[in-house]
């Protein structure tokens, strides 16, 4: 990381502050788990032994999906939409590598997925408590910080492959279509290992599976080996590299200056 | 100063840029003049080191690597590509850092080009709501602020009104009094006509004439400018 990089990141993210639709659609989906998890526990279904069960594997999917929904608006306005409202080209003729432009914008994107994240636990715990068994409340900082340890190596690479998508779409609406066909990779990915759950594996180191096989696990109250989490947290950052890698690629293209003009 | 050496350019089966050489020098403008499509976007684009050539070489003031060149450079293009939820002050002030300035030197910089081009009224406004000349402006006084000595425009003056126009030629008059090399790329006659020193014509990705406005005219045989550029892009090659 360099001052260039954190330049770039700085901006980015005072202007985001600035898009307050954005924001607002952002804080919507990072709280949209927690909402629909409370009107499920009204459901007279719900209060069943099954509740706690159904109550937690709800909020493991939709943790799981905030981690990739915080940073998309960021990254399609900071990659797609620089080059829509043509502001790439004036960018890749400054004397900052095209690596730092890409960390920036990525550093940018992950603030914001993290923030989401945040938003999101935050918005669980505030269900399981008003919601939940006596029992599940008091493990609720537990659930948390499972979660968080699960899910903060999972938003840099959420945030790394929205950057990237968003920077091979032409327009804005492109990269939104094309990162809605993404979020459906964790949603199903989650939504399968509710059903079918895994037991604490080699799966364990498999970005997203391992995610939700850990927060799955921390919320049924039998957390994951922290070695396999560790692991985990340590493959899933380095595959957030490959992304950018490739996204600085994209920028140095020709194709993405004559693009950009 | 800009040296450009056999500049070549294909895109698939188009060669958007076939063997463009020509010299800019300090403390004059030179006009780059083409049809639309005729290659000028892309031979700035190769002189700022951002669409690599398939062959030939750029130099500004001596220097060849990239990232170099881009340090020397201030561009203003057609679509000004501002950041419109930032202000004036922080577009400028942005593109101030990632040419490596900080603390009071970029402030002072800031503040004078925001001086200089008359912006201290809209300053610290979003550019969000700015007309077309307040666009150009603020993109102008972004691509001055790190004191470049080396100004590339491309069509720099579209959808602007009058007294603007008027304006940013005083202002580019101003600038090559100072020394600045300005390569200015333009399908606007009167544009390239009213402020440049040399002119290179451009059709079909060749340089097609190269000189003075009147070496050019005389060379065709033409009684303006106009007539000159439509004799030069539409028949065979005039050599400077």
């Amino acid at each position: 990381m360099t001052a260039a990089s954190l330049i770039v990141a700085r901006k980015e993210i005072v202007d985001h502050l600035r898009d307050r639709r954005s924001l607002l659609s952002a804080m919507a989906y990072a709280l949209m788990g927690p909402g629909v998890v409370l009107l499920v526990s009204f459901s007279p279904k719900a209060r069943t032994e099954s509740n706690p069960a159904v109550m937690l594997g709800m909020m493991s999917v939709f943790a799981l999906v905030s981690a990739f929904t915080g940073g998309m608006n960021v990254a399609i306005d900071v990659m797609s939409g620089e080059r829509e409202r043509h502001s790439l080209l004036p960018l890749l003729m400054t004397p900052v590598r095209r690596r730092d432009v890409v960390i920036g914008k990525w550093i940018a994107a992950t603030v914001f997925a993290l923030a989401a994240l945040a938003v999101n636990v935050a918005g669980l715990i505030a269900v399981l408590a008003l919601r939940a068994p006596a029992s599940l409340t008091a493990q609720a900082p537990a659930l948390a910080a499972w979660v968080m340890l699960g899910l903060v190596p999972l938003a840099l690479l959420a945030a790394a492959l929205e950057i990237l998508v968003a920077g091979f779409s032409r327009t804005m609406k492109e990269a939104g279509t094309s990162l809605m066909l993404v979020m459906f990779v964790p949603m199903f990915i989650g939504m399968f290992l509710v059903f079918f759950p895994v037991k604490p594996g080699i799966w364990t180191v498999v970005p997203v599976v391992g995610q939700q096989i850990v927060i799955d696990a921390g919320m049924r109250g039998a957390s994951a080996p922290l070695s396999y989490v560790m692991a985990l947290a340590a493959v899933t950052v380095l595959c957030a590299f490959a992304p950018l890698a490739a996204a600085e690629r994209m920028l140095g293209r020709d194709a993405a200056a004559s693009r950009a003009v | 100063m800009i040296e450009v050496e056999g500049l070549r350019k294909r895109y698939g089966s188009v060669t958007a840029v076939d063997g463009v050489s020509f010299a800019a020098p300090d403390g004059r403008i030179t006009g780059l003049l083409g049809a639309n499509g005729a290659g000028k976007t892309t031979t700035i684009g190769m002189i700022c080191g951002v669409v690599t050539p398939d062959a030939g070489s750029v130099r500004i003031d001596g220097v060849t690597a990239p990232i170099e060149m881009r340090r020397r450079i201030g561009a203003l293009h057609d679509h000004k590509g501002l950041y419109m939820r930032l202000t004036a002050r922080e577009n400028i002030r942005y593109f101030g850092q990632l040419h490596g300035l900080s603390g009071a030197e970029l402030e002072g910089r800031v503040q004078t080009v925001v001086s200089r081009l008359g912006l201290n009224a809209v300053a610290d406004r979003q550019t969000a709501g700015f007309s077309q000349g307040e666009r150009m402006k603020v993109a102008l006084a972004r691509a001055l602020v790190h004191d470049p000595r080396t100004l590339l425009l491309d069509e720099p003056t579209n959808g602007l009104d009058i007294p603007t126009v008027r304006a940013f030629r005083q202002l580019l008059s101003d600038l090559r009094a100072q020394g600045t090399c300005i390569v200015l790329s333009s399908h606007v006659l009167e544009d390239v006509s009213a402020v440049c020193d040399d002119l290179v014509i451009i059709a079909r990705g060749r340089v097609v004439a190269a000189g003075s406005q009147q070496e050019i005219c005389r060379r065709a045989g033409a009684g303006s400018l106009e007539d000159a550029f439509m004799r030069l892009t539409t028949c065979e090659e005039v050599s400077s």
